[in-house]
């Protein structure tokens, strides 16, 4: 059995199983990191409101995304600051 | 005391839920227990010719829950096996006429009536979905050994968990052979991706398809090793659940046997 294992791994690249497995794993992973549509725009409402009170920012040019790689997923939130808010204490209009 | 609602289910459709339930409920039956089948996919119903009753249908699941008639009328007697009924979905009505709450009201009345209620889930994530798992004491979750099967059965699982339902696992259509030679998942790595109880290993098998040609049951059908991991599985829901459970094995001929055996030495 023994010869047969270790003949097969010489021969074979691997095991299509393996692949699917991989596959799987990954798949599952991302599946539970995906986000509802409308979460993303949530969270981007309520991102800006919080940063205008600090700074005066480009709501247009705004950008939030979420990027995945294999192993880990990070949330990218982009906004150009126009100018420190901080004496108003209220978002700029 | 009050009969138990076991839901099949599996997300993806085609792994084999309709051909499981019924050979369940069959099983059970044979067991002395009374069992209600129902078939939960309004509009796409299938468990009726599965379990060779299509003829008998005068009233459906919608039926009852609209009061046209009680369940003693809808629900088929099965023609071979005592104590085994069906409750057929409507073919006409839409998905949404039934709502869970309906559903909590049908299956209240069938656990005074039936010992095991097995609800045959639709495929998918929708409506029929939401209705079989409202009512559900236990879900068995069904599955082949593929990505896309095994996918759906995670999706499902985490649905059941979310409605405080503890799933357990079937692995269906499972090939030795393909296990063997390392291209098809084995149950211990699709155990292994999902993380829950396996409760039975169902081997790939002609015989279902003679069985649904047929509308014979399965677990009646000669030498069906799915029929008897069924059967087995049957004993596990009802009082035996510390069966052990059997792993599909190649069957080798003496001649394949002496072959590997010989290529083994050199």
């Amino acid at each position: 059995m023994k010869f047969n294992t270790l003949l097969k791994k010489l021969m074979k690249k691997g095991d299509s199983k393996d692949v699917a497995k991989q596959r799987l794993k990954f798949a599952l992973m991302t599946d539970k990191l995906e986000i509802k549509t409308d979460t993303l725009g949530n969270l981007q409402r309520d991102l800006v409101e919080v940063i205008s009170r600090y700074f005066e920012i480009d709501k247009e040019a705004v950008n939030i995304d979420i990027q995945r790689s294999e192993e880990s997923s990070a949330l990218i939130f982009n906004t150009p600051i126009l100018s420190a808010n901080t004496r108003r204490g209220l978002p700029a209009a | 005391m009050d009969g138990k609602v076991i839901v099949v289910t599996s997300g993806k459709g085609g792994v084999g839920k309709t051909t499981i339930t019924a050979s369940l409920g069959a099983a059970l039956a044979v067991q002395g227990k009374r069992v209600a089948i129902v078939d939960m996919d309004i509009g796409l119903r299938n468990l009726d010719v599965v379990m060779g009753l299509e003829n008998r249908i005068v009233f459906n699941i919608v039926d009852i829950i609209k009061g046209k008639c009680k369940i003693k009328q809808a629900a088929i007697k099965d023609r071979r096996i005592d104590n085994l009924f069906l409750i057929p979905a409507s073919q006409s009505d839409d998905k949404d006429v039934i709502k869970p709450e309906n559903m909590v009201w049908l299956t209240n009345k069938l656990r005074k009536e039936f010992d095991i209620t097995l609800l045959d889930c639709p495929a998918g994530i929708e409506q029929g979905f939401k209705n079989s798992i409202a009512a559900a004491d236990e879900a068995l979750v069904v599955c082949t050994p593929e990505v896309s099967a095994v996918r759906d059965a995670d999706r499902i699982i985490g649905l059941l968990y979310a409605q405080s339902i503890t799933p357990k696992l079937i692995v269906n259509r499972i090939i030795p052979k393909m296990v063997e030679s390392g291209d098809m998942l084995s149950h211990e790595d699709v155990v292994e991706v999902l993380s829950i109880d396996l409760i039975g290993l169902i081997e790939m098998d002609d015989r279902v398809v003679v069985a649904t040609n047929t509308g014979m049951p399965l677990i009646l059908q000669e030498d069906s090793k799915a029929g008897m991991a069924l059967q087995r599985i049957a004993l596990r829901l009802d009082g035996h659940p510390d069966l052990p459970i059997e792993n599909p094995m190649i069957q080798k001929s003496f001649w394949k046997k002496l072959g590997s055996k010989l290529s083994r030495k050199n």
